[in-house]
């Protein structure tokens, strides 16, 4: 392409990309989170220059569509007062070929980018430096396990402009891993390993949420990605690497909480770095520095994760945690115990 | 010479007059039948519209509790099942379509009349069947395409997936029958003169239909088949840790679901091809074109299932092509649009409510057809599948073009159909109730998914923005639910008070007007000489393009010509009604409540209802096996009778599915993780078998000769040598798969042995379903009701068992024979 | 057949007992020949084509022979056909994205 050429298709993408941002009023990223708009990955960025593309012809056929439906419909009819129509021609070549053969240029030309970027987002190898990251999918919570060992779950944390490779597995159903700012989607299917390769661009939070149906709670499998700098990704890494942090002694109510985690059916499930050994539910080794809880449904407060822990239920139908109900002084001593786990 | 005829009486009987509630329940009539499944269909639908209104509310703000997420899965299940397989279907295929088909193409029936009640009562059945979660067990609740491997047992507990599974299997039954039916009785039944390039668009919107009905259901028939089994006999079709994948659901299911959108289209697109005409008084434009189009359209919807699953991981490749083929069914559905508007152009427009309708449902379409570009392109499609942004393009495209055309087309047919009017004034405020309402409703839903909140969610979270939106959606859904509130009202206003209908009050273009409104039990007096499209034009102005201005100008309804009410009526002969449609679908029904809920012995007298009532309707008429001689036209398919086409469409759904079961033994035959694999098969025993059976055939295609020549004595031994050699083949598979029990690999042992079993079990029931048919016949040839003149029963029942032949040569090749070729 | 049928043009023509045998002859040859292919290794490297073609040979002579499509107009033969190719394209499209997949199937275990 030309200089001038490219220079015009960028003004006009600009256009485009202005217009239509204009037309669907106000959505910046902040309002809408999980806004399919503002990319934030190249693999984003593709998807929406595609976007761009393909609206901008729908909205140019759907004028001449509307134009031709109207001026058929109150211009060019003889209206009931006249006998009869002004013709009662039914055919004319010319017309029949072009609105055959124009449509199929359209088409065309809509489909060159499009096998391009199918190609382009679907790597067969691992680009190199990529770091892989194993996504479990659970009913109804997500998994992450880190090349060097470690595991997070339901925040997933990754380095900019770094590529990524997330190789998707199910322990259970299928599910599909979304995060809007960052990409399409890509199911996540027993039995198989799906890929989604991306390289994300500018630091920050972005949402993501299960994508195909799973069940009671599948509107309540949502999770958060961060996108750190390479120097904030590593002590993160560092930092869940590293076993629990220890509770200090002075903190009395959070040291008997640990030991109402350790007698309680909790270490069945959950697993905290040398205390419990449980594979069921999410690993707890770090969960007090995690933002959310309950796969992205709660902020993270005290008062959330005492909710939680009384009646899972309630929050997440058909969750597989039972509820505990434990007396007052035992759950907040368990609760602070956890917000402990830095 | 013949008798003196009758003198007309003065007033003749519609078709709704007489019989009783006896008479309606043994009709085979198709008015009567087209008018009970719109009153089945209008009770659904009333469902299915509570249930989306359920949705909204629930919708209405961040964590609401108006529904529990079990009630809002259900719901949503539901109300996509009702509305495609209660509704829609019903609405377009067996009201409109059956109704009028033979009108349009001047017959007095179907091909298969009593197949066609059949087909309703059965559909009733499984309309019941699904909501049978009511009262026990629970509703639906994986979603209308109940994805694997959630709809297992481990996963979705209980009977309300089962309810689904039955319920579905009943309806697909229903609906491949009609297909059948109405394949056939456009080929077969046009009035003279009517070549294919004479017929309503219309009908071949519902010839093609009729089509992707018979080649579409099988994998979805499979793809349940093998769930069922999974459910109910402890099979692993779609379970991963026993080395099989849930994506074969998804991959049978859309071979099914691609083309089931498109059979809910063509007909829709055929309705806006008759009104929009008849409004414009003109013809309608590129009728050629637009004829090739359907066809085209139809062809191409079988490659592109793949566009439902761009975010499984295909493949690059497979993503390429199917983004590929789903970009060109653009084209041709482009081309019906151009038209439709061409057609307008320059009309004399009559701005009925029926025209809005149409008119509305061009734009609307044109939108949903506009996003659903968007979605062929597979990276894009990644964004916007399994968000609202989908629910939004296939809501314009089943609403707003499917639903709008159905309307359009009660207001177009209802005149003809209950001899009433429907009230103008109320249907314009209907009209335009209905437009803000659903734009109000699905609009917004483009932007919602273009703003991240994912479909089939019970709440959303009060961060992500997306509430005010869905405010709007919910107010929608209640005008939306108020318009057709104006439509229940205005039905039945014109029902009590109506005004009463002309045969022609909209001066139309096709035969169906020249019949009375409502029409007699017979159509028409005498079948009409069809000189060129529009025919009921022609035979009102003389032309097909002219202007028809002379009468109207004058001010006269056009006379009826001979094609209306002769003056004397020869005897003519209508088959009689028939109780066994009712219950032989009451015997099926028995079956799918006995298998659900555990009552062993309901399935078996429900089996033997169905059987006695096959063989009952085989035998109820008393010129069975003889073949038809309708002395007042001649079939339209070049002399070969209209059963021989039946059973040759039936073979062709069948070809399609044997297909499916044949890929899936061979995807999964080597994917087993332990136990016996291919090699246990029995080589020289399979090859004796093989013999046999096409021996069998042999012995089968000497009987006809014998049938045909009158040689009663040989007729039955060859008849009696089929029947024994398939006897002796159906011992050799029994002896086959006992042993392999011995051998300890039985129906769950792997995914080799349930996919060899499911298959050639399949085959062998095929086999005795065979042998039951030649045994009854053979009884017929016995005591001597097979007579020369009778040879077609024996025909019909050669061409099943070669074919039942010609799958086991197959499968002796690609399962016995290539047993050590590894699977896909 | 009718007389009915043969004015309006129907193809009338029967095959006789004698083609009928002749037919189940070659019947039983071809699956002779598929047999010994499979018991012959040497030919295993053409297994998969030669018995295709044998087996497609077989379906022919029935379909064509025993179901009378030979004889019968084009309607039928067209009805059988479009949904067999239909049935072919599925069969093979299936096989080869399921072979695909077979490449990103997750280690069993």
């Amino acid at each position: 392409m030309t200089r001038r050429g490219t220079n015009r298709h960028s003004v006009a993408a600009v256009a485009m990309q202005v217009a239509i941002a204009l037309a669907i009023a106000g959505c910046s990223a902040e309002d809408r989170p999980m806004t399919t708009l503002a990319p934030k990955s190249d693999l984003a960025q593709w998807i929406q220059n595609l976007y761009v593309e393909v609206t901008a012809w729908d909205a140019i056929i759907l004028a001449i569509v509307v134009s031709a439906f109207v001026l058929a419909v109150f211009v060019f009819s003889s209206r009931v007062g006249e006998a009869a129509p002004a013709s009662t021609a039914s055919s004319d070549l010319g017309l029949e070929i072009a609105w055959t053969l124009g449509p199929t240029l359209v088409l065309l030309m809509i489909s060159v980018p499009t096998i391009r970027t199918i190609f382009r987002s679907q790597p067969a190898i691992a680009p190199a430096g990529a770091l892989e990251i194993k996504v479990i999918a659970h009913q109804w919570w997500w998994e992450f396990d880190y090349p060097d060992g470690a595991k997070t779950s339901n925040e997933l944390h990754i380095p900019v402009k770094r590529p990524i490779r997330l190789l998707l597995e199910s322990a259970d159903i299928i599910h599909s891993f979304w995060v809007p700012q960052l990409g399409g989607k890509r199911d996540v299917v027993p039995g198989q390993i799906n890929e989604l390769t991306f390289v994300a661009t500018i630091p920050g939070m972005y949402p993501g949420q299960c994508a195909e149906f799973c069940g009671l709670s599948h509107a309540n499998m949502r999770f958060r990605t961060f996108v750190d700098s390479p120097d904030d990704f590593a002590s993160w890494d560092r930092a869940q690497l590293a076993g629990p942090v220890a509770t200090p002694a002075s903190d009395l109510t959070a040291s008997s909480g640990a030991k109402v985690f350790a007698d309680s059916p909790c270490t069945t499930c959950h697993m905290i770095q040398g205390i419990s050994k449980g594979y069921v539910g999410p690993d707890l080794t770090h969960f007090g520095s995690r933002t959310t809880l309950a796969a992205g449904v709660l902020k993270n407060t005290p008062e959330n994760v005492a909710k939680w822990i009384q009646n899972p239920q309630e929050i997440k139908p058909g969750a597989n945690m039972p509820a505990l109900l434990l007396p007052g002084p035992k759950l907040n001593a368990l609760v602070a115990y956890l917000e402990s786990l830095k | 010479m013949a008798a003196q005829p009758k003198p007309l009486p003065v007033h003749q009987p519609s078709y709704l007059e007489g019989g009783g509630i006896a008479g309606w329940l043994t009709t085979i009539d198709h008015k009567r039948v087209a008018v009970m499944y719109l009153a089945s269909a209008l009770f659904f639908v009333a469902f299915g519209g509570l249930e989306a209104m359920a949705i909204r509310v629930q919708l209405w703000r961040p964590d609401n509790h108006a529904l529990s997420a079990a009630i809002y899965n259900a719901f949503f299940t539901m109300h996509g099942t009702t509305m495609v397989f209660l509704v829609v279907m019903p609405l377009l295929l067996g009201f409109l379509g059956n109704f009028l088909i033979p009108l349009q193409i001047g017959a007095r029936d179907v091909a298969f009349p009593r197949l066609n009640a059949l087909s309703f009562w059965l559909a009733l059945v499984a309309g019941i069947l699904l909501h049978l979660g009511w009262i026990r067990g629970g509703l639906p609740d994986a979603g209308w395409f109940g994805y694997a491997n959630l709809t297992e047992r481990y996963f979705t507990p209980g009977l309300a997936v089962d309810w689904w599974v039955i319920g579905l299997l009943v309806s697909g039954t229903s609906t491949v029958l009609t297909g059948l039916n109405f394949l056939t009785t456009i080929i077969a039944m046009r009035a003279p003169g009517m070549t294919y390039m004479r017929m309503p668009m219309f009908i071949w919107a519902q010839l093609v239909t009729s089509i992707l009905i018979l080649i579409a259901f099988p994998p979805l028939t499979i793809g349940l088949i093998f769930l069922l089994f999974d459910r109910f006999f402890d099979t692993h079709f779609y379970v991963a840790s026993a080395g099989a994948t849930p994506i074969l659901w998804q991959h049978l299911f859309w071979l099914f679901g691609h083309p089931e959108v498109y059979i809910m289209a063509l007909p829709a697109f055929g309705i806006i091809s008759e009104v929009i005409p008849t409004f414009s008084r003109k013809p309608l434009f590129g009728y050629p074109m637009m004829a090739y189009s359907v066809c085209l359209i139809a062809f191409l919807s079988y490659g592109v299932w793949g566009h439902h699953m761009f975010a499984t991981g295909m493949g690059p490749v497979a993503d390429s092509a199917f983004a590929i083929t789903s970009m060109l069914i653009a084209i041709p559905t482009g081309v019906k649009v151009f038209s439709w508007i061409a057609t307008v152009w320059g009309g004399s427009l009559r701005m009925t409510t029926a025209f809005y309708f149409a008119l509305g449902m061009v734009l609307e379409f044109t939108i949903g057809g506009l996003s659903g570009i968007m979605h062929a392109s597979a990276p894009l499609d990644l964004q916007q599948t399994d968000s609202y942004f989908v629910v939004a393009h296939f809501h314009y495209v089943l609403f707003g073009g499917v639903m709008f055309a159905i309307l359009s087309a009660f207001y177009y047919w209802w005149p003809k159909i209950s001899g009433r009017m429907l009230g103008e004034r109320l249907g314009k405020w209907q009209f335009w109730t209905t437009v803000i309402g659903f734009n109000l409703t699905f609009f917004p839903m483009h932007i919602l998914g273009l703003w991240g909140m994912p479909r089939r969610t019970y709440t959303y979270g009060a961060d992500m923005g997306w509430t005010h939106l869905n405010q709007l959606e919910t107010i929608g859904a209640f005008i939306l639910g108020i318009a057709f509130l104006f439509f229940y009202i205005n039905i039945f206003k014109s029902l009590i008070s109506g005004e009463r209908a002309p045969a022609d009050p909209w001066d139309g273009r096709s035969l169906e007007w020249s019949t009375p409104s409502p029409p007699p039990a017979y159509n028409f007096a005498t079948i009409p000489q069809i000189r060129g499209r529009d025919a009921w034009w022609i035979l009102k102005y003389g032309r097909a393009g002219s202007r028809g201005v002379a009468a109207y100008m004058s001010g006269q309804a056009p006379s009826q010509p001979q094609a209306g009410e002769p003056a004397f009526v020869e005897g003519i002969h209508m088959p009689a009604p028939s109780i066994f449609p009712l219950v032989l679908s009451l015997g099926v029904g028995m079956m799918g409540l006995g298998l659900i809920i555990d009552w062993y012995r309901i399935i078996l007298i429900g089996a033997a209802v169905v059987v006695l009532s096959v063989i009952g309707m085989g035998f109820e008429y008393a010129d069975f096996g003889e073949e038809s001689h309708d002395p007042e036209h001649a079939p339209s398919s070049g002399g070969i009778d209209v059963r021989k086409i039946g059973v040759w469409s039936f073979i062709g759904s069948e070809c399609v599915f044997f297909a499916s079961l044949i890929s899936t033994f061979i995807v999964y035959k080597s994917r087993s993780l332990a136990g016996p694999g291919p090699k246990i098969l029995n080589i020289p025993l399979t090859s004796f078998s093989t013999f046999i059976l096409l021996m069998s055939s042999l012995l089968m295609v000497l009987a006809l000769a014998a049938t045909q020549r009158g040689d009663k004595r040989w007729a039955r031994i060859w008849l009696g040598g089929t029947v024994a050699f398939g006897l002796i083949f159906l011992c050799g598979q029994v002896y086959e798969f006992t042993s392999f029990c011995h051998e300890g690999m039985g129906l769950t042992t792997n995914l080799f042995s349930q996919s060899f079993f499911v298959l050639v079990g399949f085959h062998g029931g095929h086999v005795a379903i065979g042998v039951i048919w030649l045994s009854v016949l053979l009884v017929a040839a016995m005591t001597g009701k097979l007579g020369r003149s009778r040879a077609l029963s024996v025909e019909l029942a050669g061409l099943y068992w070669h074919f039942v032949d010609v799958v086991w040569i197959i499968i002796f090749t690609l399962v016995y024979l290539m047993q050590a070729v590894p699977g896909a | 057949m009718s007389d009915f049928a043969e004015a309006h043009g129907a193809q009338v023509r029967h095959p006789g007992a004698a083609t009928y045998l002749i037919i189940a002859a070659f019947l039983v040859v071809l699956t002779a020949m598929e047999i010994t292919v499979f018991y012959v290794h040497a030919l295993r490297p053409v297994l998969v084509p030669v018995l295709i073609v044998l087996a497609a040979a077989k379906f022919a002579l029935v379909a064509m022979f025993y179901m009378h499509l030979k004889y019968d107009g084009w309607l039928l033969t067209g009805v059988f056909v479009f949904p067999m190719m239909i049935a072919t394209v599925l069969l093979v499209s299936l096989l080869m994205l399921f072979a695909y997949l077979s490449n990103h199937m997750a280690p069993l275990g």
